[in-house]
């Protein structure tokens, strides 16, 4: 056991008195006294791209004829890409994916999508977030994961929100409720001239939790628990975390230190959600989508080099989501409209970098789209199966044959 | 029959007013409910106090062009006004319409549409979304100048379909497609609607199956005909001022009272909160409180020479901005208010309440009420019944520690 990890148990002595009636109430509250679970294990990182991020400008096909024609004001030149294949080339500020492809950790995943795609950015992002296509929507394909090892005999697992100001409906479970945590800074219990804050008095843990509730008192009593719990463990994280990778100073690169920081103290999370937002391009995309995307890339190179220096790095996946791509077209003013099929970025363990998936056809569109010819509920299976070795069928509702970047 | 006792009439002017004290709710149950909702529903008088204090930030926000100035004036209005109902509306608008001044960038503009909400959001709801088409910051928010005749721009036509009247499932991408034609030339010049003929699309549009040459206020008028819109309007009241969830049947129902009051908002609200429907237990404490509710329902009874900015600056944090909410959908609300983040920065704002002078001053006499009347401070301020337990934890706490404490537990975060 790390010494990090001890820190953290002897922290949470006190936090141990919290007793906890009725079904399950929140994660963050069972690793309290979970010395027996061996840090290590594997854990998944998302990234939502929100507003729709252009996939055929992010992984661009340099060859395609069409695709030029469809964008002679926004489309990146075939020598300014950075070249992965005779077909693609990511947009030139991803030299940071580059590297991760060179080192054979990059997967792409081609074309993926959904049947009848919805362009309403909720409603689409609803459905990444549910896997689902159900009207109403009470939870997430996460929050389900979570919920499913509850029910098990094993150790439940945990998931943690970075950086998001509210709970993002795919961590969202029945029986769960992760931690959302935008900074250390603002995760502090204050005291007021007390000793201790009100929330951590035994007496008001006793009381808040114990007693027993539905609805929406049901759900603060479980989210408040672990809201508890969080900020009790979170307060032994220095605020100046040491790492020798060189993390940009922009805000998700910030949010994936954070991250780092919580994997290599064995902090019980399993699933980490994380969020850079601004990829609804309408308008003069071309700058704008060049800093989003080193934003991405650059970050995301940053934290493993961190992780690897920290050994902690093949036990990392990461995938990339948005809701929709872009129309192949271009639009007016410079920017694209809504769209359907896009690509999804996996960083995983050397070896299974590589293309997955078909290119869409540039010439055989749907309403001016790329039609899907991944279903996004495979990658979904692949994180679940092959490296979360979670059963996907009881979380996606039917059975999608896993890729094999995992 | 409604029984109209202290915890109903407490339940009544939580979801009207913005906090409850013991007086407000001895009032109430005195004058009874029929009163008591004709006082709430009429235009009171204001205050000449309140009334020089919020023009004075009002102008001062404006003269300096700061939207922080003029989110610190509404949130004063919210807690000073003796019209709560009306704010009430006004938040509920413009969580409806939800425009951020982040891309409007003008505060007279702001100020504009906030007053437009005060004014007319009492009143039907086709004034309302009629005058809303032509409202500046909305123009400018939902890209109304880049709407042209050969470049169509289906910004504002998605929403008032999507977030406006009807809700997802009623419409068609088509049907989209078609409206954005008929608003284009919907620009703005000088900071006002103009109406620009050179770039109206005005040939046939074909919209929910029906043909016409329309214009923008045609698809208004469709649209408000449309038979999803009394539903989608009774869904969004019902959500805000009963119930988070509300049911089938519910919404049925109070689309009814929509189309009987052709679309008028407060003849709705008012009708809704007479019902029996509306004391059920089930719909007492059934919202989680908004960071707008959780603070200004907790400063207004317990304390006084409240810190404006401070207080702005919390709403912010806790994820409520006004004039800048998150995106055209507004705020999610609901479980979405209190993840752990939220819970943290809800405590330490409660703590400070009663700890620190940061957002406000305890009023003496209140410290000295809480301890002579707990139950009635208790009725007041916590929307469902604390369990024996937590009496028992209570008065077992030195007389100090009680309000911290009880303020801390999750009932209070329920409405």
């Amino acid at each position: 056991m790390s010494t990090n990890r001890r820190e953290f148990l002897k922290l949470l002595g006190t936090a141990g008195v919290v007793s906890l009636a009725g079904p399950v109430p929140a994660l963050w509250s069972q690793a309290i006294g979970a010395e027996t679970k061996a840090p290590g294990e594997r854990v998944l990182v998302l990234i939502q791209l929100a507003g729709g991020n252009d996939g055929l400008n992010t992984v661009v096909p340099i060859n395609d004829d069409s695709y030029y024609k469809a964008r002679p004001g926004i489309a990146i030149g075939k020598g300014a890409a950075l070249k992965l294949n005779d077909a693609v080339g990511l947009h030139p500020s991803m030299t940071g994916f580059r590297d991760l492809w060179d080192t054979n950790r990059l997967a792409i995943v081609q074309g993926v999508g959904y049947p009848k795609p919805d362009r309403s950015h909720f409603r689409s992002m609803d459905i990444w977030h549910a896997a689902h296509f159900s009207e109403r929507i009470p939870n997430g394909w996460i929050g389900r994961l979570l919920d499913q090892t509850v029910s098990s005999s094993s150790t439940a697992w945990e998931a943690a929100c970075i950086g998001l100001d509210k709970l993002p409906l795919a961590c969202l479970g029945e029986r769960v409720v992760p931690p959302t945590i935008q900074r250390l800074e603002e995760f502090r219990l204050t005291h007021s001239g007390r000793d201790v804050a009100v929330v951590s008095s035994p007496a008001w843990k006793q009381v808040a939790a114990s007693a027993s509730g539905s609805g929406e008192l049901d759900f603060l009593r479980r989210s408040a628990t672990a809201a508890v719990t969080s900020a009790e463990r979170l307060a032994s994280l220095s605020q100046e975390y040491r790492s020798t990778a060189a993390y940009p100073s922009t805000a998700l690169a910030q949010r994936l230190k954070l991250v780092a920081q919580m994997i290599t103290a064995d902090l019980p999370a399993r699933v980490y959600f994380v969020s850079l937002d601004g990829f609804d391009t309408h308008a003069q995309q071309l700058p704008g989508h060049a800093v989003l995307l080193s934003e991405l890339s650059s970050a995301i190179a940053a934290f493993f080099a961190d992780l690897d220096e920290k050994n902690h790095g093949n036990r990392v996946m990461l995938a990339t989501f948005s809701e929709f791509g872009r129309r192949l077209a271009e639009n007016g003013s410079l920017g694209t409209d809504h769209g359907a099929a896009s690509v999804q970025f996996v960083v995983t363990p050397p070896g299974k970098g590589g293309m997955y998936g078909t290119a869409p056809s540039l010439t055989d569109l749907d309403d001016g789209d790329p039609k899907f010819t991944t279903d996004f509920r495979r990658v979904y299976a692949t994180l679940l199966e092959r490296w979360l070795q979670r059963p996907s069928e009881p979380i996606l509702g039917e059975v999608f044959a896993p890729l094999d970047f995992a | 029959m409604i029984h109209f006792d202290a915890p109903a009439a407490a339940h009544l002017l939580r979801r009207l007013q913005f906090g409850v004290t013991p007086a407000e709710v001895d009032r109430a149950v005195r004058d009874g409910l029929h009163a008591t909702l004709e006082r709430l529903f009429t235009p009171q008088p204001e205050s000449a106090e309140f009334l020089a204090s919020q023009a004075a930030l009002k102008d001062a926000a404006v003269a300096t062009a700061s939207i922080q100035d003029l989110k610190a004036w509404w949130l004063h209005r919210m807690a000073g006004t003796a019209n709560p109902v009306t704010e009430k509306m006004t938040l509920f608008w413009h969580n409806h319409f939800a425009t951020s001044a982040v891309k409007v960038q003008s505060v007279p503009m702001m100020v504009e549409q906030n007053d437009l909400f005060r004014n007319l959001g009492a009143g039907s709801f086709r004034q309302l979304l009629t005058a809303m088409a032509r409202d500046p910051a909305m123009l400018v928010w939902l890209d109304g100048n880049a709407n042209r005749k050969r470049h169509p721009n289906e910004n504002f036509a998605r929403e008032v379909m999507e977030l406006f009247a009807l809700g997802l499932g009623n419409y068609t991408e088509h049907d989209i497609q078609e409206a954005a034609r008929a608003f284009s030339g919907w620009h703005l010049r000088d900071g006002r609607f103009w109406f620009n003929d050179s770039q109206h699309d005005d040939t046939a549009k074909t919209v929910f199956g029906k043909t016409g040459r329309y214009d923008g206020q045609a698809i208004i008028d469709l649209c408000l005909d449309h038979p999803a819109c009394p539903k989608f309007l009774a869904f969004k009241l019902l959500r805000t001022f009963v119930t988070t969830e509300p049911s089938g049947p519910q919404v049925e129902r109070i689309a009814g009272l929509f189309v009987k009051h052709d679309l008028a908002f407060a003849p709705v609200l008012r009708e809704v909160c007479s019902s029996d429907e509306f004391y059920a237990a089930e719909v007492r404490g059934s919202i989680i409180k908004s960071p707008v509710e959780l603070i200004l329902g907790t400063l207004r009874p317990l304390c006084e020479r409240i810190r404006w900015p401070a207080v702005r600056d919390l709403a912010a944090q806790l994820g409520q901005d006004v004039f800048a909410p998150p995106s055209v959908k507004g705020w999610d609300g609901g479980r979405q208010w209190v993840h752990a983040t939220a819970w943290i920065q809800r405590w330490n704002f409660l703590s400070d309440v009663t700890g620190s002078d940061r957002y406000g001053h305890f009023r003496s006499e209140v410290r000295e009420q809480i301890q002579q009347h707990p139950r009635e401070w208790v009725t007041a301020l916590f929307a469902v019944p604390l369990a024996d337990t937590m009496h028992t934890a209570i008065s077992a706490l030195a007389p100090d520690e009680r309000l911290p404490f009880a303020l801390s537990l999750p009932e209070y975060q329920l409405m």
